[in-house]
């Protein structure tokens, strides 16, 4: 137990935030490299993919209206009347188709995929070449008005050098496809690895913080046992100094009532007795006297400190008697003037508990005197069914200001209240000031001796 | 028009003042005072024919040569299977009092067809005004008599012979020998034998988009002088079998002084076709920044028109599109290139989600800087149940507050402006003669609509029509440009512009609370330039080319 007290808790309670923290460290700098590594598998696959994409689809686009404007050129019969405009009427349309495409290639090439042969895309230049060299052929024989061979040269070799260009277009789009795919499912498996690792670290920060807080409430546990130790044999010690300290008083008040004050009220008799003897106005009459009235003095000082160490009268008239007696006597003392207020039916109260209400009620009037700052104070003491309870209340102050100077007198009240089994309250009344309430049960009142509320 | 209603608030008797004059010029609807009574027949009988959806075109014209707009509304008709109805297209003649009289069958006009757009032209510079009419099927020349009639010249022409689905036209000077030479957008590739099955919900046909059907090359004609043309379309570079044309502008995006078209086309990229100054055109659209949209997609390009919106001294472009798409507004940068301010302009959010056709610059307001008007309204009426965009849709106008941003202000212009139409054809003219241009809008399948301007904030103007003399009668592709009051404005006087529509040649400027122009500058097709000085606003002048400057009594 002693061991264990001295260990400091807060060396585990580091290491465990340590640990919480560098697995919450790591995990950041673990998915931040995942999202980079997803930006850039983005960005140089996906984004570039799909761009290329877009090209190839202006690409195919561009080759469809040459496909259709080839058509047009061959389809002497859609217009009424019969072709109207000779073949070299398409030039300028071909020309501006031309550069189109050749914008969208040279673009398409900037976003080419990574993947891309040197084969594939020279194939891809070549027949694009070829295709417009005969289309400068077919032009050229429709210059020199051998329309009829161009329209061949349309049929037989443009179309289908478009139709081959086309197709490597249409692969290359299922390529980016299938590339696009696979970047798909590389992007789920990231995901899915950093959902995994996403579960790890939060089992292993529960676990974690798990292992903290067990650790901390069984320290705290530990703590708050030790403390209530502590403050048990505190309380023990401060009861016991208590009754030790009653139980010397009475027996000091009791000597000096009982012994100093049989012997002096026998020096008082003796001394009157010889006063008798001695002759009537012999100086020896008048010096017994005085000695007589020394001694009667003395006896007086003596019964009165007795009472004040402890009031016989608690032990022979009881709590009620020595209150009504005590009451007067502050009152003459402080100046305070006290209501004083019994109600319900009495019943037997112990010395023994009698003496710890008796120095509540002195404690407590003893601070209204002190610290309260008025001159009025009630007093009222009631037989409840259960219990009984002893009021003290003034309209000083408060509690707030006279507190920090009494704190030891507060403590002791509250141990005598322990002592007896009871309790011991301080609260506002509505007119402001402080009301001390002390409630004892009514069967721990009866007992003797302090041994039956010991813990 | 926050402070407007800021003042509402503040001050409720300050209510009674008119929302309209705070944008200092209020419409109102003089259809049925001036005695349009017109309504569009597309034909339709359920089939779903392609170009039931798209008609049709109006314009405003001078016919007889007056000097007040007449406006001409042109008309489709029923399928040759499915005739119930005669409907013609009709020409208005201006009464001079707000009024019109139906003059259709005077002018010889009455002929069944089916008409898509017009575009209006002295070609034979005889100084009475010549039609061309464009058609699914056969276009129609009209040649303008001068005594209040028309004779269809189509054949003797050199046009005969020709079927298409043609759509916008415009008359210009290609190869500045001073004779008007014809320009004819044409869409796609359609019979009705090869209508397309398109459905928006998958069960019942509705009209198609473009997508479905193949392009087909625009037309280039030159004026041979002798009331024939020629087909320069090959020679000239302008053949393209993959256009999807809708409409088409005259400009001289680079200011060398030869035209230059603008082909706002369907699902394919727009068409710049500069002037190469000899006879043939070259395609720069792309590398002008004008093909695409921003983000590269070629637009469905409906309507277009040109203007100097920024006072800069260049035109502008303006070109409509279909719903989900943005008007593109694009300004002329000096190296020639456009650059597309629909979204920083504010043109752009609200143009969004309507589809609009027609188009057109003006000074609604005379305050010195063009304002834009477009029509919308959807293809197919199903299109309610499928999406969240409605068939007819409100017309919108852009006012210009002269520091680069538009604010939508139909709502508050009056007159019923922003009624939902199935808008389609859109012109501008001065009809009443009072300074202002008024608007003339056409709807598929409904009937047209006349919106007098009325200025309420007492702003002047200027105007001139322009008489070419060793030019092109019509002055088509001249440039005014006037200065005064610290404000450079410029005007071209163009035909073809909006969607199948053609606005009055006449130029007019706003001129704000400006009294005079200081300076005004006429750079005639011939090559000729000519300046005049100190002209009181107010009024209209006649000038003629290398002759004199002749005010209007008014306007």
């Amino acid at each position: 137990m002693k061991h264990s007290s001295r260990r400091s808790p807060t060396t585990p309670l580091y290491i465990g935030l340590v640990i919480t923290l560098l697995a919450v460290v790591g995990y950041s700098w673990y998915v931040t490299r995942r999202i980079a590594s997803l930006r850039e598998l983005q960005n140089n696959l996906i984004d570039r993919n799909r761009k290329d994409t877009l090209q190839l689809l202006r690409i195919q686009n561009e080759l469809n209206s040459i496909a259709m404007s080839m058509r047009d050129m061959l389809d002497v019969d859609l217009v009424e009347g019969g072709q109207r405009y000779p073949l070299t009427a398409w030039q300028p349309q071909f020309e501006r188709m031309r550069g189109d495409l050749a914008d969208a290639f040279e673009r398409e090439q900037r976003f080419s995929p990574a993947r891309r042969t040197p084969d594939q895309q020279h194939y891809l230049e070549s027949s694009l070449t070829q295709f417009w060299d005969a289309m400068e052929r077919m032009f050229q024989l429709a210059r020199a008005g051998r329309e009829q061979e161009a329209r061949g040269q349309i049929r037989l070799s443009l179309q289908a050098r478009l139709a081959a260009l086309t197709n490597a277009v249409a692969r290359l789009l299922v390529e980016n496809n299938e590339s696009e795919e696979r970047a798909d499912i590389q992007v789920k498996e990231i995901y899915g690895r950093v959902e995994r690792q996403a579960y790890i670290f939060l089992t292993a920060t529960l676990i974690s913080i798990l292992l903290t807080s067990l650790y901390l409430i069984r320290s705290n546990r530990r703590l708050f046992y030790q403390l209530a130790t502590l403050s048990r044999q505190r309380s023990e010690l401060a009861q016991t100094l208590i009754s030790t300290q009653e139980s010397t008083l009475r027996y000091i008040s009791r000597e000096l009532h009982d012994e100093f004050g049989q012997i002096l009220t026998a020096m008082g008799a003796m001394l009157a007795r010889a006063r008798n003897l001695s002759p009537e106005g012999s100086s020896l009459r008048a010096d017994l006297l005085e000695v007589r009235n020394i001694a009667q003095n003395t006896l007086d000082k003596i019964r009165s400190l007795s009472q004040a160490l402890h009031p016989v009268m608690l032990d022979e008239a009881g709590l009620e008697q020595t209150i009504e007696w005590y009451l007067p006597m502050v009152e003459r003392q402080t100046g305070v003037q006290i209501s004083y207020e019994k109600s319900g039916t009495p019943f037997p109260v112990s010395g023994h508990s009698a003496v710890q209400i008796y120095r509540v009620l002195q404690e407590g009037l003893n601070n209204v005197a002190r610290h309260a700052g008025t001159n009025r104070a009630w007093v009222r003491l009631r037989f409840l069914s259960d219990q009984l309870e002893l009021q003290i209340e003034d309209r000083g102050a408060g509690l707030a200001r006279e507190r920090p100077r009494q704190g030891l007198g507060l403590v002791a009240m509250r141990e005598r209240a322990e002592l007896l089994g009871g309790t011991i309250e301080f609260d506002v009344p509505s007119g402001g000031g402080t009301r001390l309430r002390l409630r004892v049960p009514k069967q721990s009142l009866a007992r003797e001796t302090e041994e039956s509320h010991a813990r | 028009m926050v402070g407007m209603a800021a003042g509402r608030r503040a001050l409720p008797q300050a209510s009674s003042r008119s929302p309209q004059t705070a944008l200092g010029f209020q419409l109102s609807d003089q259809t049925g005072a001036a005695g349009l009574h017109f309504r569009h027949n597309n034909g339709a009988f359920g089939g779903k024919l392609l170009p039931e959806t798209l008609g049709s075109g109006c314009a405003f014209l001078d016919y007889d040569a007056d000097g007040w707009p007449d406006i001409l509304l042109v008309n489709s008709m029923d399928w040759p299977a499915h005739a119930r109805q005669r409907s013609t297209l009709k020409l208005y003649r201006n009464n001079r009092d707000g009024t019109f009289t139906d003059v259709t069958r005077a002018a010889g006009l009455d002929v069944e067809i089916y008409g898509m757009g017009v575009a209006a032209g002295d070609y034979n510079n005889d100084g009475y005004t010549d039609l061309l009419i464009t058609c699914v099927g056969q276009n129609r020349l009209f040649r303008n008599t001068g005594r209040g009639n028309f004779v269809d010249v189509t054949s003797s022409s050199g046009l005969g012979k020709r079927h298409a689905f043609s759509t916008s036209a415009a008359w210009f000077d290609y190869d500045r020998d001073g004779l008007l030479d014809l320009f004819v957008c044409n869409y796609v590739k359609w019979s009705p034998e090869h209508d397309v099955f398109c459905s928006l919900d998958g069960k019942h046909k509705s009209y198609c988009t473009p997508e479905a059907y193949v392009g087909e090359t625009c037309w280039l004609f030159r004026n041979r002088g002798d009331g024939t043309f020629e087909d320069t379309t090959a020679s000239s570079g302008i053949f393209d079998s993959s256009s999807k044309s809708l409409g088409v502008a005259v400009l001289d995006y680079d200011q060398d002084g030869w035209p230059d078209l603008l082909v706002a086309n369907d699902t394919q990229p727009n068409k710049l076709y500069r002037n190469q100054r000899n006879g043939t055109f070259k395609d720069v659209a792309v590398e002008a920044g004008i093909a695409f949209s921003a983000e590269g997609k070629a637009r469905a390009g409906m309507g277009v028109d040109v203007g100097d919106f920024d006072n800069s001294g260049r035109l502008g472009v303006a070109i409509t599109n279909f719903d989900n798409e943005m008007i593109g507004l694009y300004r002329a940068e000096p190296g020639g290139n456009f650059a597309d301010l629909a979204l920083e302009s504010g043109v752009g959010f609200p143009s969004k989600t309507t589809l609009g056709f027609g188009c057109a610059f003006l000074d609604c307001n005379l305050d010195g800087w063009l304002d834009l008007v477009a029509v919308n309204g959807h293809i197919d009426d199903t299109v309610r149940s499928v999406r969240n965009v409605g068939y007819a849709q409100a017309p919108q106008l852009f006012l210009n507050n002269g520091k680069g941003s538009f604010q939508e202000v139909g709502e508050q212009a009056g007159g019923g402006f922003a009624q939902p139409k199935v808008g389609r054809g859109l012109a501008v003219g001065d009809f009443d003669r009072d300074g202002d241009q008024d608007v003339l809008m056409s709807t598929n399948r409904g009937p047209a609509y006349l919106f007098r301007n009325d200025q309420t904030s007492g702003n002047r103007s200027i105007r001139f029509r322009l008489v070419g003399t060793r030019s092109n009668r019509d002055a088509i592709g001249a440039r005014v440009k006037i200065f005064g009051g610290g404000l450079m404005q410029s005007r071209m006087v163009r035909s073809g512009s909006s969607y199948l529509s053609q606005s009055e040649l006449p130029v007019t400027f706003g001129l704000g609370k400006r009294d005079k122009v200081e300076r005004a500058i006429i750079e005639w097709p011939s090559g000729r330039s000519e300046e005049y000085k100190e002209l009181p606003a107010g009024r209209t002048y006649q000038v003629t080319e290398s002759k004199d400057i002749r005010p209007e009594p008014h306007f």
